[in-house]
């Protein structure tokens, strides 16, 4: 190994680090160090000046490590990989050390601050030495896409790549394409019919030559990292298919609320109260009635069906309000002189034109009333007082504070959204995570809300969680843009700093394959040792600490770099080392 | 008590003024600018969410429309322009029909056919009387001199054939009375359903048997003074409605109770307190009429906006009226018999029906109901002063 050469850079990041951390004496101290070439302070080192100084300084005193030490390595690590990279220098011989988030932010004694940014650094020098140059790794990206779901969501996804001459994959597991917008008649706030949007989606979907659809099948298991995916498909009683792709859309939706395990809304028990589901397929049909076959007189629309209640599901679904009315307007043009009654714990009518929707809906003579959603549902009785009516719905209506009683001879519960009974097997099958709700978890929340933390698998529609047409069709072209991207490339880096096993010190007791979370290890029985798929694995460093035998090295996390940052960062005095 | 909301409600509701609850969105603004709202009686807003939701025993129990004045601030003010201030307006007409038990009230109010025709048929009835019983002295065309007095003044008395003028005023003022007497019993009866429907049927309150003594007086103050009325930030509606509201009143004393004093053969000097009363009562009622008819036809006062039937029909009634009366006047000071007679006829044929349709079945009801509302609004607060010290009793 060459002669270690370092360079050291204090950040004073303004006064952010400067005013509690006494930078220039931590870089003269340094300087006393064994291999320490350099060491220096400066305003702010991820400034082109800043960064100027580093090339600078390797190209002049031939530095061969860097360390610098300022903020937190998420926010600037990057920046400075890439300084060395513009000096000839690999990108891997560097540390940082994160003296702001870590110490100046959170300490008020100056001098102790100084000692422990001082002890910090030190580490970082004593760490960088031992730092071994890495090469970046690509694999090669199969164009193809595999799309889980047929609902809009997926429909939408499967045409936008299919369009661009690419292969795709579309697999349903129930015996017709559209989701549950099939049973949709119209749409809010602008009344459009669905079928329009949805039956020429569906026709040009089963017609498009770049299209494979797979109907009444179910995915098992998923091999492969991203780019190179492969399935083997069990649909009904036909012989298994192997399919190979390069990337996943997962789209499987959502399922509806079941309004049987609410005790108040007496679904099941009572014949006219039904959910909205059902309410659709009967505005479809064009006939409102009963389940005696009258004209329902007064109809009640009760809001939040297992949504945001503690009993049930916590979360809203986020399509009900507006659905609401929807009904409302369709109730009343087919149902002039009825009376409509909306029952709600809150009224949500978000998005685009939404709010709007609702002002005008509220001019029809509609009654809106509010419960308390957590804690007193109203309640639907039977009736067989009145010709009428033979229906109750007690209300304690929390506006007025009036206890009501409200006769009906129809009820429609806007049932909620919940995830899919199999949404654990897909997970488990492409190697997702799920929330407590069991919808999938996305990368991240506001600025990644489409990938996962699954390279190559991509999340859109309501099993990310509920959301109406607008939202799932702008997620899932979000998806499709990035999937696009990724194959126009035709290869992705992958990580490097994996692990790697010794095969001359592997016993072959295959801990590792138990531990590791990414399923990136195998076993190769001829040799009687562990491999690591290292495009699977993330470097993540569980089966190196597992190992018994010390076989497995985490690359830039070896045991030699650890013990001695650790090393470095024990030592107080500099007279100790 | 779970109360049952009335799906047919609001459809009842319509055909007694605007209908445009569905714009509220219970915001409250309304309640919060009104300056005679108070703890116990919230209005409009309470009203108006009664409307929407149907809560007919609610609003059938309630004081509170009597107790708005329409200055109107509300409905200037209302951010969905769901005119608060008219809807309280068609609840007083809705409840005036309630407290009638003959279902008249709730005809005129609904009914332009049944309206028009009463009058019609109830005025050709009073012309055809007239004519028939006390058709007018041959001598007022042939010789009019003979029916003038030393003043140069029609002797009104006199102007029937084969009955004295003594019997004729007396004919005249048995009428009166007996106009006065059905009118009031329909009144008082109304009164006490509304007194049954308000204090008696609502079981949350019992008030203090002293109570009905002690606030009693508020009843003849608020009759007096509408000083209710006073506290609503546009004054000047006081004032002209308390102008319009003595001078009717000092008519109906007068063509009632001093009728005698009234009709007579002889012209007082115009300083008599006769004559001073009643110039006092047409000027009163002339002054209101005057405005009341341009605001509504202007419509930029947001009180005067929306006029219902009963609205019109009571200016017009009561503008023709006062006009015929004037005339009646004129034309007896100037010494002419033929069209005071005759001018005598229409007056009553247009006074009569109006009595009787507005003061127990329509918008002259309110003259009683609002004084009394107010009482009972007392007894309430009083019933609730009881309670609320009982509770407190309980709890320490």
């Amino acid at each position: 190994m060459e002669e270690p050469r370092i360079g050291v850079y204090i950040c004073w990041c303004g006064t952010n680090i400067a005013k509690m951390v006494d930078v220039e004496y931590i870089a003269e101290e340094v300087k006393k160090l064994q291999n320490v070439v350099v060491s220096r302070n400066y305003k702010y080192m991820c400034s082109d000046p800043g960064q100027d100084l580093i090339i600078k300084d390797i190209k002049e005193n031939n530095l061969n490590r860097i360390v610098v030490s300022a903020c937190s390595p998420r926010i600037h690590e990057l920046t400075f990989r890439k300084a060395l990279e513009n000096a000839g220098l690999n990108s891997y011989l560097f540390e940082m050390a994160n003296i702001r988030e870590h110490v100046s932010w959170v300490h008020t004694d100056r001098k102790e601050a100084t000692e422990k940014a001082k002890s910090l650094v030190i580490a970082a020098i004593k760490r960088v030495a031992f730092h071994d140059s890495l090469e970046k790794r690509y694999v090669d990206i199969n164009p193809a896409t595999l799309i889980i779901g047929g609902g809009i969501a997926g429909l939408t996804a499967a045409l936008e790549i299919a369009e661009t001459g690419k292969q795709v994959y579309l697999i349903e597991k129930k015996n017709s394409l559209g989701g549950n917008l099939a049973f949709v008649d119209l749409s809010y706030p602008d009344m459009n019919s669905i079928s329009q949007v949805l039956d020429p989606r569906i026709e040009k979907v089963i017609n498009h030559p770049n299209i494979k659809v797979f109907l009444n099948t179910e995915i098992n298991e998923v091999f492969g990292y991203v780019g190179n995916f492969e399935t083997k498909l069990f649909e009904n009683t036909k012989a298994e298919e192997i399919l190979k792709f390069g990337n996943i859309i997962v789209a499987t939706g959502l399922k509806p609320f079941d309004p049987s395990v609410i005790p108040e809304y007496s679904y099941g028990k009572l014949p006219d109260v039904i959910t909205s589901i059902e309410f659709e397929k009967m505005l479809k049909s064009g006939i409102i009635r009963t389940k005696d076959g009258k004209k329902p007189k007064n109809i009640g629309i009760i809001h939040c069906v297992g949504s945001r209640n503690n009993k049930y599901k916590e979360y809203c679904s986020r399509t009900c309000c507006s659905t609401g009315l929807k009904f409302a307007n369709q109730l009343r043009d087919a149902l002039p002189d009825a009376g409509i009654y909306e029952l709600y714990g809150d009224m949500r009518a978000f998005g685009k034109g939404c709010e709007e929707f609702y002002t005008q809906t509220s001019r029809k003579d509609i009654v809106f009333m509010m419960f308390d959603q957590r804690n007193d549902l109203p309640k639907i009785k039977a009736s067989t007082h009145n010709r009428d009516f033979n229906m109750i719905i007690e209300i304690n209506e929390k506006l007025s504070g009036e206890e009501l009683n409200i006769p009906v001879d129809m009820v429609i519960l806007l049932v909620g959204a919940q995830a899919q009974d199999n949404a654990k097997d897909i997970a488990h099958a492409v190697g997702i995570s799920m929330c407590g709700n069991a919808f999938y978890i996305e990368r991240h929340p506001k600025l990644d809300p489409v990938a996962t933390t699954t390279d190559g698998v991509y999340i859109v529609g309501s099993c990310q969680g509920p959301k109406g047409i607008i939202d799932s069709v702008s997620q899932t072209r979000a998806a499709v843009s990035r999937i696009l991207g990724t194959i126009a490339q035709g290869s992705v880096q992958v990580e490097v700093t994996t692990a790697v096993v010794n095969e001359d010190v592997c016993c072959g007791c295959q801990t590792c394959i138990s531990v590791c979370p990414y399923t990136a290890i195998s076993f190769d029985p001829e040799n009687n040792v562990s491999v690591v798929n290292e495009v699977l694995c993330k470097g993540c460093g569980t089966c190196g600490s597992a190992c018994p035998t010390g076989a497995i090295k985490s690359r830039h996390f070896t045991d030699l770099q650890i013990l001695s940052q650790i090393e470095g960062i024990m030592s107080l005095e500099l007279e100790e080392i | 008590m779970r109360q049952t909301v009335n799906t047919k409600f609001k459809q009842e509701l319509k055909d007694f003024g605007v209908g445009n609850w569905n714009a509220c969105f219970n915001c409250g603004n309304c309640t919060a600018i009104c300056g005679l709202t108070e703890k116990g009686f919230l209005f409009p807003r309470k009203s108006i969410q009664s409307i929407q939701m149907g809560l007919k025993e609610n609003l059938e129990k309630s004081v509170d429309p009597w107790l708005c004045y329409y200055c109107g601030e509300c409905s200037d003010t209302c951010p969905r322009d769901a005119n608060p201030g008219e809807l309280m307006m068609s609840l007083r007409r809705y409840l005036t029909s309630t407290y009638d038990w003959t279902g008249l009230s709730k005809k005129f109010y609904t009914s332009k056919f049944w309206e028009a025709g009463f009058i019609a048929f109830f005025g050709a009835a009073i012309i055809a009387a007239f004519l028939i019983f006390l058709p007018p002295s041959e001598g007022i065309f042939s010789n009019p001199d003979a029916f003038i007095n030393n003043q140069g003044g029609v002797m009104i008395n006199s102007m029937v054939d084969g009955i004295s003028s003594t019997q004729f005023i007396k004919i005249i003022e048995y009428g009166d009375w007996t106009m006065a007497i059905i009118v009031a019993l329909l009144l008082i009866s109304n009164i006490f359903r509304m007194f049954y429907k308000v204090i008696l049927k609502d079981k949350s309150v019992q008030i203090p048997f002293f109570a009905y003594f002690t606030e009693f007086f508020q009843l003849i103050y608020n009759f007096l003074t509408q000083a209710r009325f006073s506290k609503c930030e546009k004054k000047s509606y006081w004032v002209g409605h308390l102008l319009l509201m003595t001078g009717y009143t000092i008519m109906f004393l007068v063509i009632v109770v001093l009728l005698p004093e009234f009709q007579i053969e002889e012209v007082k000097p115009w300083y008599n307190w006769q004559r001073l009363l009643g110039y006092y009562a047409t000027f009163g009622i002339l002054y209101f009429l005057v405005i009341a008819a341009i605001e509504r036809l202007k419509k930029s006062d947001i009180k005067f906006k929306f006029s219902h039937g009963s609205d019109w029909l009571f200016i017009i009634m009561l503008g023709l009226t006062t006009i015929t009366g004037i005339l009646i006047n004129i034309f007896r000071l100037t010494g002419m018999p033929v069209l005071t007679y005759y001018m005598f006829v229409l007056h009553l044929a247009i006074l009569v029906p109006m009595i009787v349709i507005e003061v127990p079945f329509s918008k002259w009801s309110h003259l009683a109901y609002r004084p009394f509302a107010i009482y009972f609004a007392k007894l309430k607060k009083a019933s609730y002063a009881k309670q609320s010290i009982k509770s407190q009793l309980l709890t320490t």
